[in-house]
């Protein structure tokens, strides 16, 4: 049970990280948005694992109550990020149009 | 034994490969699907760690939703600029940093193995007979950690409320053709019988309000893409009640304790199992409704919150 | 009493959904919802010495199995600078958003950030913190985006939210960490759990750092200047007062309560030398900036600085009384900059609205057109800068001669040159503004006074009324070590 306690938490430690820094350096809104997604998939793996209990327990449930929550949080935080994006783009474009008109 | 720890070696470097690509890959368009591959895979990995309900929410929520949101934003997303040499140095550095904080984590974890339990007397199972359900999961998120669960709702009720200030919703694509419809036609009933039987399902097995609420929102992608149906026409009224509805039903239920002399969010014992499927089914539909307009980017009616002098159109 | 942590914590929940659902009423809804917050808040506080914490069982479990809400004096006075600074802000905004139809859309997110605020002060639950921080963190964001018309205010606003998301998750990692070696999420049991050891260590530096992101710590403050001053004002008022603060007192809670065992003083140090670095460099910028409001924003990473530079000068002394009067001091140093800054903001946004613009050479004349507001920004300058009679000024002295104590005067020096700098950028922008008219500006519509008041009654209350009533603060506090609470 531990091996796959450790297996699984290193697996999930090492997305986190990897997933953290591509955050911060990508240069697209998307990248940015599946970088930080990934990233808190590693640590909801990192929770997980140790809430598991071996394969004839059950595991304890309040980690999973957490992720759950954080599953939520993600997709409602990447929903607003587009959002933002979209109107961002929109308002952009259109300051180009309006740039290309006058000159 | 030895049958698992291949199977779990095979599951953390697919794991480990997918994350690559969704990180690394070459354009977006790839990092997009090989992320949805990646979600499905989390989905089996949480089956396999014994936690059907993530799996459920997984699949529904982190590589259904997530994703969907995602392939609809791509059309429009900018195409990455060819990095220069320097950035490329810098790149090396922060993945070289990166490497270095994993193998420290990874070091730190190992001293926490084996993982103590808390209480014995503050463990869910020793008070899972007062929680009104029998399902340990539901247990926690709707009674034990009831607040926290309202926040969340608050979360995403902000998130919503976020988009809809920001863009009317995305044109539907277009109409897919008449496969498509069929599809459909036998989808979308199928969909809401799933998100019923989850709501029900929650008190007693994996299941409950968020992996029902996001089946349900699911359906509205379904529609959506296919182009030739017409969402469920709701006037803005409808609208903002039916946001508000799980958040002012658990908060409501919550405050009427107070007045018999109970903490807030205290459920008589008698009542508790039949009080949180009243909280879980206000909080389906609100789910239901923000995790739609999230995807949608918006609302189909201009002039959100309030209908101003030109009338409502629709797109 | 104890239901006033719930009143405290539900009310802002209620009138952001009363707002979804009845946008017309939102304005009085609001006035009514802020005021009552303001009185509980006051009832909190005075209620507060003579039991020093009052807790609240949520559901009726055990805190360890469920969520405690819980109040000691250091949260009763953030709660109560929130209801001050939200209330006159509240005033303030339902007379800059002119639009109606902006308001409709503001206030739901206003009263979701305010339930954030105070759920997280009321908190005693290290995941519930979590959710709190994320709803503060993208409701925030989605406040910068109201009425926003400009790409650079969406971009800001964009930056906001990602980096939120990645400090959030670098606490939920610590959080995990906790979890795993503990047990337990209850904060009052983790204060006699938590010992010295490797994950410990780990976890303390993952809590702080993401903490740190949403506290602008030098150097994880780059996208401060840009949220918080392309914000609508009443917006960077409470992003600046507020939001910041409640960040940096989850910061005090770990260092001072929770990870006493951990916390060395090497690290007291370093913490203690990055805000010496923001506060220099946060007020150079500020004398640099050519905006009002970039100058009001850069202006709070300096003073965010302080209080981090002074946290190694309170770690350093005995527990005692000397101990809790420099946390005292400490404490009323963030109280009075929350309030000075909320009036800074409020004022630089009545002259952007008057005016047109907020750049600093084209000042000349408003402290004509506008003395009440020039007056506002003037005596929450006087706060800033930490000049008698101010609350801010008693502080700094206290904490001065604190570090002179414990022979740390090193950080002496930081904050006097912060302070002549911090004196540099306010005069500068005084002097322009009561400069002659240099060119003929157009002739706008005069700002409505009612724009004005709250701003003014902020500043006052900062240099005047922390100055002379500084002793609660500070009496409050020392009546209840840390260590003995709940």
């Amino acid at each position: 049970m531990e091996q796959a306690q450790l297996m699984f938490a290193a697996t999930g430690a090492l997305i986190f990280v990897f997933g953290l820094v591509a955050g911060l350096r990508d240069d697209s809104l998307l990248g940015r948005i599946i970088a930080i997604n990934i990233s808190g998939v590693g640590l909801f793996l990192l929770l997980v694992a140790l809430a598991y209990r071996g394969l004839c327990q059950a595991a304890d449930p309040i980690p999973h109550a957490l992720v759950l929550t954080g599953i939520v949080v993600a997709v409602a935080a990447s929903g607003l990020a587009i959002a933002i994006g979209r109107k961002l783009d929109e308002l952009r474009n259109s300051s180009h149009r309006r740039e290309g008109d006058s000159s | 034994m030895m049958l698992w720890w291949v199977v779990d070696l095979t599951l953390c470097a697919l794991m480990i490969a997918l994350a690559a690509g969704s990180l690394f890959a070459a354009t977006l368009r790839r990092r997009v699907i090989f992320f949805i591959a990646f979600g499905l895979l989390t989905a089996i990995v949480w089956a396999r760690l014994q936690a059907p309900d993530l799996a459920l929410a997984e699949a529904a929520i982190g590589a259904g939703l997530t994703g969907a949101l995602l392939l609809a934003a791509l059309p429009t997303a900018q195409p990455t600029e060819h990095k220069r040499d320097a950035d490329r140095l810098i790149e090396w550095v922060s993945l070289l940093l990166a490497a270095l904080l994993a193998v420290v984590l990874i070091a730190v974890l190992t001293t926490l193995l084996p993982v103590v339990d808390g209480d014995p007397s503050l463990a869910v199972t020793a008070r899972l007979s007062d929680a009104g359900v029998s399902h340990p999961v539901t247990a926690v998120l709707l009674n034990f950690r009831a607040w926290d669960t309202l926040l969340e709702l608050a979360v995403l009720l902000c998130a919503t409320i976020g988009v809809l200030n920001l863009a009317p919703a995305r044109k539907a694509p277009r109409h897919a053709g008449a496969l498509a419809d069929t599809l459909i036609r036998i989808l979308l009933p199928l969909l809401i019988l799933t998100a019923g039987y989850l709501l029900w399902n929650g008190a007693f097995a994996p299941g409950g309000a968020f992996q029902a609420g996001a089946v349900l929102a699911a359906a509205t992608v379904v529609l959506h893409l296919g182009g030739g149906v017409r969402l469920p026409p709701f006037s803005l009224a409808q609208l903002r009640g039916l946001l508000a509805l799980g958040l002012l039903l658990f908060l409501s239920v919550g405050l009427v304790q107070l007045a018999f002399g109970q903490a807030l969010l205290q459920y008589p014992l008698a009542w508790a199992g039949s009080l949180i499927l009243l909280i879980e089914t206000g909080a389906t539909l609100s789910i239901a409704t923000m995790l739609s307009l999230v995807y949608l980017g918006g609302h189909p009616l201009r002039d959100w919150p309030v209908a101003g002098d030109s009338r409502d159109r629709e797109i | 009493m104890s239901s006033l942590l719930v009143l405290i914590a539900t009310l802002p929940l209620m009138t952001a959904l009363a707002c979804l659902l009845h946008p017309r009423g939102g304005d009085q809804l609001s006035l009514v919802a802020s005021m009552i917050q303001l009185v509980a808040s006051v009832l909190l506080v005075t209620e507060l010495p003579s039991r020093s914490s009052l807790s609240h069982a949520l559901g009726g479990w055990a805190p360890g199995l469920g969520i405690a809400l819980g109040a000691d004096p250091l949260a009763g006075w953030l709660v109560l600078l929130c209801a001050l600074v939200q209330f006159a802000t509240t005033l303030y905004a339902r007379f800059y958003f002119c639009d109606s139809q902006a308001r409709y859309r503001l206030w739901p997110l206003w009263w979701l950030l305010a339930s954030a605020l105070y759920a997280l002060l009321l908190s005693g639950d290290l995941f519930n913190l979590y959710v709190t921080l994320e709803l503060l963190g993208l409701s925030a964001a989605a406040l910068c985006t109201v009425g926003a018309a400009k790409a650079e205010a969406l971009e800001a606003a964009l930056r906001y939210l990602l980096l939120g998301l990645i400090g959030s998750l670098l606490y939920l990692a610590g959080v995990a960490l906790v979890y795993a070696e503990y047990g337990t999420l209850d904060v009052s049991a983790l204060r006699t759990l938590i010992s010295s050891s490797p994950a410990s260590l780990a976890s303390l530096v993952l809590l702080s750092s993401g903490l740190m992101i949403k506290c602008a710590l030098v150097p994880l403050h780059f996208w401060l200047p840009a949220a918080h001053s392309s914000a609508p004002a009443p917006v960077s008022a409470v992003l600046s007062a507020l939001v910041v603060k409640v960040a940096f007192y989850l910061l005090l809670r770990l260092w001072f309560e929770l990870f006493t065992p951990v916390v060395t003083s090497a690290f007291a140090t370093l913490i203690g030398l990055l805000g010496a670095i923001a506060v220099i460099w946060g007020s150079w910028q500020a004398f640099r900036a050519t905006r009002l409001k970039l100058l009001a924003a850069y202006s709070t990473l300096s003073q965010m600085g302080y209080l981090f530079m002074f946290v190694p000068i309170v770690m350093a002394l005995p527990e005692g009384d000397t101990r809790q009067f420099a946390y005292g001091a400490l404490l009323l140093l963030a109280v009075s900059h929350g309030i000075a800054k909320a009036a800074l903001f409020m004022g630089i946004g009545s002259l952007q609205q008057h005016l047109g613009h907020d750049e600093i050479d084209r000042l000349g004349g408003s402290a004509r057109k506008l003395p009440v507001t020039l007056f506002a920004i003037s005596l929450a300058g006087v706060a800033l800068v930490g000049l008698p009679p101010s609350g801010a000024f008693l502080a700094k002295w206290a904490l001065i001669s604190s570090s002179l104590v414990s022979g740390q005067w090193w950080w002496m020096l930081v904050t006097l040159v912060g302070t002549l700098l911090a004196a540099a950028y306010l005069v500068r922008v005084l002097g322009a503004a009561f400069a002659p008219t240099a060119a003929a500006e157009p002739a706008l519509p005069t700002c409505r006074l009612a724009l004005q008041q709250p701003a003014l009654l902020l500043a006052v209350l900062a240099t005047f009324g922390l100055g002379f009533a500084a002793s609660p603060v500070w009496d409050t506090l020392s009546l209840s070590p840390p260590e003995v609470q709940r």
